[in-house]
């Protein structure tokens, strides 16, 4: 069944000047007052790749403004690598025949302490689709147990009901992230065969079931390399938007996954190189100058380097993709994609204190980790 | 002359407050700092973390001279912030909490209404409250009523740098305050930290514009000498500004004349 996109997230209107805008208009883009959709769609188009100094300036300079001389730092912990969909490009689907793992709540702690040991003060605790092995149960104990070592906890899982993430929220959740993995419901009808995810309307409203929960942050996504990625990021900046207007007591941030070599060797079909990727980054933070922007391991260490600070203000570090794996007490599993930056904490941290950027591994605190009144909007 | 700029129980000689977030790193942090000769500092509870490279706390409580303001940072409504305030007080001894309550992380703008209803649990818990505030006269007024030791509006949105957006706002809280009104937020330039202090401002606390300029210590020097000339400015009385030029011929001149 291919699913409705709502009408506030449609590129349509801006694919046109996303692909046609020529150089006069990235220029008035960039000195923009206020830039909005409009400017969004400009300053992806291929024109703009020309002028990708000045984009990177000036989103250098709003990165500083908004977000100091400093990067916020996390790290990712799988709790489980059970799947019940099927996505093609995942190293997860429920088609991959690899022996799969889950954490027992002792390894669980063990990874929490191996992370604290790290520094690490907020955690992103992930699984795959909805699994009776890995079901809201399951997460919910383990934010709860989370909640008691970092003060910020996030989840990466599978979309819930809006009394689901009220649970979350109780149990000390502070923000979810869900990727949308494409806008185009056709698209996303071809990549996602089976499973609960599947279902394109119940994925794309979750961000807002979760904020009018009462979670505090949404961390949205494009998975890109599945489709065109002009429109997407269209439609990515729109939702963010939306979500923004909609629920103005809550945070949205965004993160930029990009296809990397994993189990079952699915190839991009459009793929997206490293100067699009950062011209998207540079887009984002000059028409979101306030919105949190990460970038996760799965880039290498010379593209991590050369944009922190230049757009992205977070980072995930030392991350591992397999379920548990910071302690040697959890067996090696398969990983969902391959980490791309393998260094450490402490090589990580040097590299951005010589950039003249301070690693912030703790910027929030439990003490105000009461969960919002849910509110409508 | 004596000119302190009094803050509940305590008198301060400096006038210009420090926000520490936003730094490279510790070193520019404490030397930003000392080039300001501040007295007061600004330090969110969220960067205490103890034992850890990227804590705020620590460092600054070594600092011979200081006093800390723990602030509410990230608090989204008058309980959170409550909450936050009681713990910064059990973290620092400091008797005096900058009350900071923003329920969009995006903007930061601070909600009046949470930070009054805040105001009025923390003054009684016997805290020198520092409200962070919208630059509007009226609520500049409620929160004194209800024993702030200071008003902090804003400027500008946190971090922007536009400068005195509010400055209209800010003449008329300035004109009417019985408590010393600091303005937080927004400036970009030590002239502008001048203008603030001209117009009759008390003190004013600049964090972004000292942490992210290419030399903060040498910019939190330059914001300290404004203050100081802006101050000065103030107490030697600004000649008045006329719209027009005083004419050498004056047209009602005829009316004196003797026919």
């Amino acid at each position: 069944m291919i699913g409705t996109r709502p009408a506030s997230i449609d590129p349509t209107p801006w694919l046109d000047l996303a692909q046609h805008a020529d150089r006069a208009l990235v220029r008035q883009a960039l000195a923009a007052d206020a830039p909005g959709e409009r400017e969004m769609a400009i300053l992806l188009s291929p024109a703009a790749s020309a002028e990708l100094e000045a984009m990177a300036r000036r989103a250098q300079a709003l990165t500083r403004r908004h977000f100091g001389r400093t990067i916020a730092m996390f790290a990712p912990l799988y709790l489980s690598d059970y799947c019940s969909s099927s996505c093609t490009y995942c190293g997860f689907s429920i088609t991959r025949n690899i022996p799969r793992n889950k954490l027992t709540v002792e390894q669980m702690e063990t990874e929490f302490a191996a992370l604290k040991k790290m520094g690490i003060e907020e955690i992103l605790l992930l699984t795959g689709d909805r699994h009776s092995a890995a079901g809201f149960e399951v997460i919910r104990n383990a934010v709860e147990r989370a909640a008691r070592l970092f003060h910020s906890v996030n989840v990466e899982v599978f979309s819930m009901t809006g009394d689901e993430y009220r649970g979350l929220a109780e149990a000390g959740c502070t923000g979810m992230t869900m990727f949308q993995e494409t806008y185009d419901p056709a698209v996303y009808a071809g990549l996602h065969l089976k499973g609960p995810k599947s279902n394109y309307d119940w994925r794309v409203h979750a961000p807002g079931r979760a904020l009018a929960a009462g979670i505090r942050t949404a961390g949205l996504g494009a998975l890109l390399g599945l489709t065109e990625p002009r429109g997407e990021m269209i439609s990515l900046y729109r939702h963010a938007v939306e979500l923004q207007r909609t629920y103005w007591r809550g945070g949205v941030s965004i993160c930029f996954p990009r296809i990397r070599p994993q189990t079952g060797g699915f190839a991009p079909t459009f793929e997206v190189d490293e100067r699009m990727l950062a011209q998207i980054v540079f887009a984002f933070r000059i028409c979101l100058p306030d919105t949190p922007l990460a970038l996760s391991t799965r880039e290498s260490p010379h593209f991590r380097d050369g944009i922190a600070g230049i757009g992205i203000s977070k980072m995930s570090v030392a991350s591992k993709t397999t379920v548990g794996g910071y302690s040697p007490a959890t067996e090696h599993s398969a990983a969902q994609f391959e980490v791309n930056d393998d260094r450490g904490v402490d090589e990580f941290c040097a590299m951005l204190r010589s950039k003249g950027l301070e690693p912030v591994f703790k910027n929030w605190d439990g003490v105000y980790r009461e969960p919002l009144a849910a509110h409508a909007g | 002359m004596s000119d302190a700029l009094q803050l509940g129980d305590r008198t301060f000689s400096s006038r210009l407050l420090l926000g520490t977030g936003k730094f490279s790193g510790r070193e520019a942090m404490i030397a930003a700092i000392r080039a300001s000769g501040a007295e007061l500092v600004t330090v969110a509870l969220r960067r205490f973390n103890h034992d850890h490279d990227d804590d705020i706390c620590a460092p600054l409580a070594s600092l011979a001279g200081i006093t800390l303001v723990p602030n509410t940072s990230g608090a989204r409504d008058a309980k959170e912030a409550i909450k936050a305030a009681e713990l910064g007080r059990e973290l620092t001894g400091s008797p005096f909490v900058k009350l900071e309550i923003h329920p969009n992380p995006h903007h930061l703008l601070p909600d009046p209404i949470e930070t009054y209803e805040a105001a009025q649990v923390l003054v009684k818990e016997g805290f020198f409250v520092l409200p962070y505030m919208p630059a509007d006269p009226v609520l500049a007024k409620r929160l004194e009523e209800i024993g702030c030791a200071a008003v902090m509006p804003l400027g500008a949105a946190i971090g922007t740098g536009q400068g005195l957006t509010t400055a209209a706002m800010l003449r008329l809280i300035i004109r009417d305050a019985r408590v010393p009104v600091i303005v937080d937020a927004g400036l970009r330039s030590p002239s502008e930290a001048a203008a603030t202090m001209e117009m009759g401002g008390d003190a004013v606390l600049v964090n972004s514009a000292i942490a992210v300029a290419e030399n903060p210590a040498l910019m939190a020097e330059a914001f300290a000498m404004a203050v100081k000339a802006g101050r000065l400015a103030c107490k030697a009385g600004l000649m008045p500004q006329s719209e027009t030029a005083v004419a050498t011929s004056p047209l009602t001149a005829f009316l004196t004349e003797v026919a």
